[in-house]
């Protein structure tokens, strides 16, 4: 080995503790601080087009004058179905699809979660490229209802519009797929996955299909009204996936150099590109990331690498229909010169402006950081001498072990007539099938909450969570009572120690592994999961292990969840129905990581706080 | 086999046969694992094999399969029943865990003619060493997607097995078998017969030399049995090009856990031949050594090999490796010489996590490259290259103890 470490340093074990433990604390507050550090100028970047093909804004975009009187009859039409049921609305956007001389078809789906059934029909239509062999496609969709439930008026009136325009222009070397999807969250759900032939029994198939699709815009401007005052663009997709940092740079670019409008990121209405409003931005970004959720229409296309955005009017300005025209017309001529899929610029990023972000390299390490901090402790909690359990049947200490029988067959080396006594120091032993039983256990009794919650109807969800939530208070202090009343009194501590060593290692190792998946969630549940480092179990001390228990119980996953719906101000049961749908209808994961990551980590950390407590009061000190 | 050990069994076959029932999708999806499945065991690859020999075209055609043609006539004598293929698999673990019963109950890991452990009475029993087996993760995991690698996992365990109970013709027909399977187990062959040699009867014992020379004469005679056998079912010499030729000169570049996927396709053409021959001897060149430090404890030496082929062969899997860390068990007495036996075993878990997460960034999400999962398959060789260290490193410091009782306790430096 090429590092030379003092030899004594197994046998002076404080020095090693102690340089764990510090390194442990120091890796969580440098992975805390470089986080807020961040939205600095010298540690994020602007950004920049990394695609030369893409040409963002180098055309001249001639959507308006009479296109806009086109796309204000198109809004009275679509004004008039507001109310009619979606198959009505599908066959009146086929007739009108089809007048432009484009091939139409529709889609039937329906959805089952939460004990409610989502049903709808989307309608789309494929302008096949003149120049193209329909290898490739892009796709602009519009939902009849936006993720709010509005009217997507102007959206649908303008994708309308847009499909007579486009079909005029002889210079698409890619097919063009206009999309009407029934609602913002299921609908286009059901047309990506058909479209990939996964879809499931109550989704119908696509009769007209195109190429791979290349990018997806979709527009959501809602009202009667048809002034606006700046474009929203909304990028998240589901799992905390991201489309590539080019077709957001693209479309920030385009609106804002080539248009004039301005374009905000997370419902950040009044940027002024400072510290405070970065870091609010990146936040917003990262609690949108870690749940996981659909945040428009474009979500559902991201898990299968087609890269989507959706772009939101917002607010009263004198921008209208034609500057919306013309930026979606100069995205899609960018996204017509793309030679291969999207590719070069970055797929990791936080944005905390619309031309600011920082990229994996930079961010990665906090996560990261956080993640060796709970691998850190478990390393030194195994070090530690407490893991071992010292008296009882520890008491074979030297064995003697005569191998005068076995003489005969030795080569001869050893003088035969010698007696060879031979003692092996066994020293403390860890014991290891307590601690890891009850670590195991416990992560298997996390596939409860999850199976409970996915199949628990909307209406008793909220009932159901109140019971899970005392169950789940109990359950940590029964299997403490239990374990102290069974196990003999000096393998406790080390029991409660080593479960706690495996848990923190278990929890780090899953939380570095997500770190790449989703950095949001794997930040966020490592920040709620810091008391888990320290709280220990204390028989001696009893106000600390009250103090810690509180902690604990602040930090809880139910904690979090209480955390979010107040974010939005929605119930718990409005949370928990969304991650029903959610994992039904999108295959989002996060409900999968909270009750089998995050909760069993949590039980551990509560068993070993509860412990002490019930060893005080059974009077087990260990 | 006492109760213990058939309860243990009982309830391996339990988990299995739970798995393949409560989850039916579940074989496919480990099945396209390129963790699990190589190449050169695929099932996948297997059916389409047995679907051109049935309808009468050379299944190497096409150049998808690469599996002994005995598989294929064992598999198209089945009936084509999904239930009687797993139960088959479900067999073959069965079968392995009798075999590491009966390894670990001759008592060869502790005490061999040259070496008796001081730690004898701290192995564990040959029910925990089967429970080791038949509830590790890797080994379930692969009896899950039915590569054809389990069978040669139950041959070599059988092959072992059948030597440290000195009978040598059966360990000799089994490692010849498992050599026509998937050629690397023939490195196995200088520690087997050290190890059968050691454990034949004091009585009718003939010297090493005509042992070897027998053993070996026997060996290429079943071998050609089988080849001859072969050649009879499939009507060519086609099979040998395109399963041995496979391991040894490695036309498919399919991604797995080893470190020659990723290394060959990098290389300029010009190279490749030297890079090959480099490679496979690099295996060759463990053998002789390792038999010779190892020589008091053959047994250990045929696993410390089959943990380094496990490392670098030219398709491996998981299931080389669970077959090696079970084995390992076997000297489970000398775990507490380890050094890093938690830092191994944690970092190993990391490797087995990150694995498939990174599988996922380069080819379902797209946002990660080759790059990512050769990086940790490098994290899991060197890891298990650690282990591989370590445990000789115990089993070394255990015979050195023996030798010299006064050194119990100090600390080794190493220069």
């Amino acid at each position: 080995m090429a590092l030379r470490v003092p030899v004594n340093l197994r046998k002076n074990l404080s020095v090693v503790l102690y340089a764990f433990q510090g390194l442990s604390i120091v890796a969580v507050i440098v992975g805390l601080a470089s986080l807020l550090l961040l939205p600095l100028d010298e540690y994020s970047r602007r950004t920049y087009i990394s695609e030369n093909a893409l040409l963002p804004g180098q055309v001249h975009a001639y959507f308006g004058g009479s296109e806009q009187n086109i796309v204000r009859a198109f809004r009275r039409e679509v004004d008039l179905l507001g109310n009619s049921t979606s198959d009505v609305v599908a066959e009146r956007m086929a007739e009108i699809f089809r007048s432009a001389g484009l091939k139409v078809a529709k889609q039937r789906y329906s959805y089952k979660a939460a004990g409610g059934e989502y049903t709808g029909e989307n309608v789309y239509a494929v302008l096949h490229a003149p120049r193209g062999d329909a290898t490739e496609a892009i796709v602009l969709c519009a939902p009849w209802r936006n993720i709010d439930h509005l009217l997507n008026e102007g959206g649908v009136a303008l994708t309308l519009a847009l499909s007579r325009y486009f079909k005029r222009w002889s210079l698409w070397s890619k097919d063009i797929i206009f999309l009407i999807s029934s609602d913002a969250r299921a609908g286009p759900q059901a047309w990506v996955d058909a479209y990939h032939d996964l879809h499931g029994e109550n989704i119908q198939s696509l009769s007209v299909k195109s190429g791979a699709i290349q990018g997806v815009v979709v527009v959501d401007y809602p009202g009667a009204y048809h002034r606006f005052e700046s474009l929203h663009i909304i990028y998240d997709g589901i799992n905390g996936q991201l489309p590539n940092l080019d077709l957001i740079n693209t479309a920030v670019q385009i609106s804002r150099d080539q248009m004039g409008l301005r374009t905000d990121l997370q419902e950040m209405w009044n940027h002024n590109d400072g510290y405070r409003h970065r870091l609010k931005t990146m936040l917003r970004g990262m609690v949108n990331q870690a749940l996981g959720h659909s945040t428009g229409p474009h979500s559902s296309f991201i898990p299968y690498h087609i890269d989507a955005i959706t772009l939101a009017t917002h607010g009263d300005g004198w921008h209208d229909e034609g500057s919306l025209g013309r930026t979606v017309e100069s995205v899609f001529r960018s996204l017509n010169n793309l030679l291969e899929h999207f590719h070069q610029s970055f797929f990791f990023y936080l944005l905390m402006a619309p031309k600011r972000f920082v990229s994996i390299g930079t961010y990665l390490p906090s996560a990261m950081l956080l993640a060796v901090g709970l691998t850190l402790t478990a390393i030194r909690l195994w070090v530690d001498p407490r893991s071992r359990s010292v008296g009882g049947d520890g008491g074979e200490v030297a064995k003697a072990e005569k191998t005068s029988e076995k003489e005969d067959l030795k080569s001869g080396k050893e003088g035969s007539g010698k007696v060879e006594v031979v003692a092996v120091d066994s020293g403390p032993k860890r014991e290891l099938f307590l601690p890891m039983s009850i670590v195991i256990g416990v992560h298997f009794c996390g596939a409860i909450p999850f199976a409970v919650f996915n199949l628990v109807d909307y209406k008793s969800m909220a009932s159901v969570f109140y019971v899970f939530i005392a169950g789940s208070v109990i359950l940590p202090t029964l299997i403490s009572v239990l374990i102290t009343l069974t196990a003999a009194p000096h393998r406790l501590l080390p029991a409660f120690h080593l479960s706690r060593c495996f848990s923190l290692l278990f929890l780090g190792m899953f939380l570095s592994t997500l770190a790449t998946l989703n950095f949001s969630l794997s930040f966020l549940i490592g920040l709620f999961s810091l008391p888990l480092t320290f709280a220990r179990t204390t028989p001696k001390s009893i106000p600390l292990a009250l103090v810690n228990s509180i902690l604990l119980q602040l930090t809880s996953p139910f904690a979090a969840l209480f955390a979010v719906a107040g974010y939005w101000g929605l119930g718990v049961e409005d949370i928990l129905k969304e991650a029903s749908f959610g994992w039904w209808v999108w295959g989002m994961w996060t409900p999968v990581i909270v009750w089998c990551v995050w909760w069993p980590a949590w039980v551990v950390g509560r068993i070993s706080v509860d412990s002490s407590l019930v060893m005080a009061v059974m009077g087990k000190s260990g | 086999m006492d109760r213990k050990c058939l309860l243990v069994i009982g309830a391996g076959v339990l988990i299995r046969l739970v798995l393949f029932t409560a989850f039916p999708s579940l074989p496919t999806i480990l099945a396209q694992r390129v963790e699990i499945s190589t190449p050169v065991t695929s099932y996948k690859r297997l059916q389409e094999g047995i679907y051109l020999y049935t309808h009468g075209v050379s299944p190497y055609d096409g150049g998808v399969f690469h599996q002994a043609p005995l598989l294929l006539s064992l598999f198209s004598i089945l009936p084509p029943s999904t239930i009687v293929t797993n139960l088959l698999y479900v067999l073959a673990d069965i079968f392995s865990a009798i075999s590491l019963v009966q390894i670990a109950s001759s008592g060869v890991p502790t005490v061999t003619p040259h070496h008796v452990s001081p730690r004898k009475a701290n192995s564990w029993p040959p029910w925990a060493i089967a429970a080791a087996f038949l509830f590790n993760p890797f080994t379930i995991a692969t009896c899950i997607a039915r590569p054809t690698i389990v069978f040669t996992n139950t041959i070599i365990l059988h092959a072992i097995a059948a030597a440290v109970n000195g009978r040598r013709g059966p360990a000799f027909v089994s490692i010849a078998m498992a050599t026509y399977l998937s050629l690397y187990p023939i490195l196995l062959l200088p520690p087997l017969l050290f190890l059968t040699y050691d454990s034949l009867k004091p009585i009718s014992k003939p010297s090493i030399q005509a042992f070897s020379a027998i053993s070996v004469i026997m060996l290429s005679v079943v071998l050609m049995v089988y080849f001859k056998l072969s050649h009879l079912i499939t009507g060519s010499w086609e099979f040998i090009a395109s399963t041995y030729g496979v391991h040894l000169l490695l036309p498919d570049l399919t991604p797995n856990v080893g470190l020659w996927w990723y290394f060959f396709i990098e290389m300029f053409d010009s190279f490749r031949a030297f890079f090959l021959c480099l490679f496979q001897l690099h295996l060759l060149i463990y053998v002789p050594s390792v038999c010779l430090r190892l020589r008091k404890q053959p047994l250990f030496a045929l696993i410390t090999l089959i943990g380094i082929c496990s490392i670098f062969k030219s398709y491996p899997a998981i299931g080389d490796t669970g077959l090696y860390l079970s084995l390992l068990m076997l000297y489970n007495h000398t775990f507490p010489l380890m050094r890093y036996t938690f830092f191994l075993a944690a970092a190993i878990l990391y490797a087995t996590f990150l694995g498939p997460a990174f599988y996922y960034l380069w080819v379902y999400a797209g946002s990660g490259n080759a790059n990512f999962f050769y990086a940790i398959t490098l994290v899991w060789s060197i890891f298990n290259a650690l282990i591989v260290a370590d445990a000789i490193y115990a089993v070394l410091r255990d015979e050195h103890e023996t030798e010299r009782p006064e050194l119990i306790g100090k600390d080794v430096v190493q220069i």
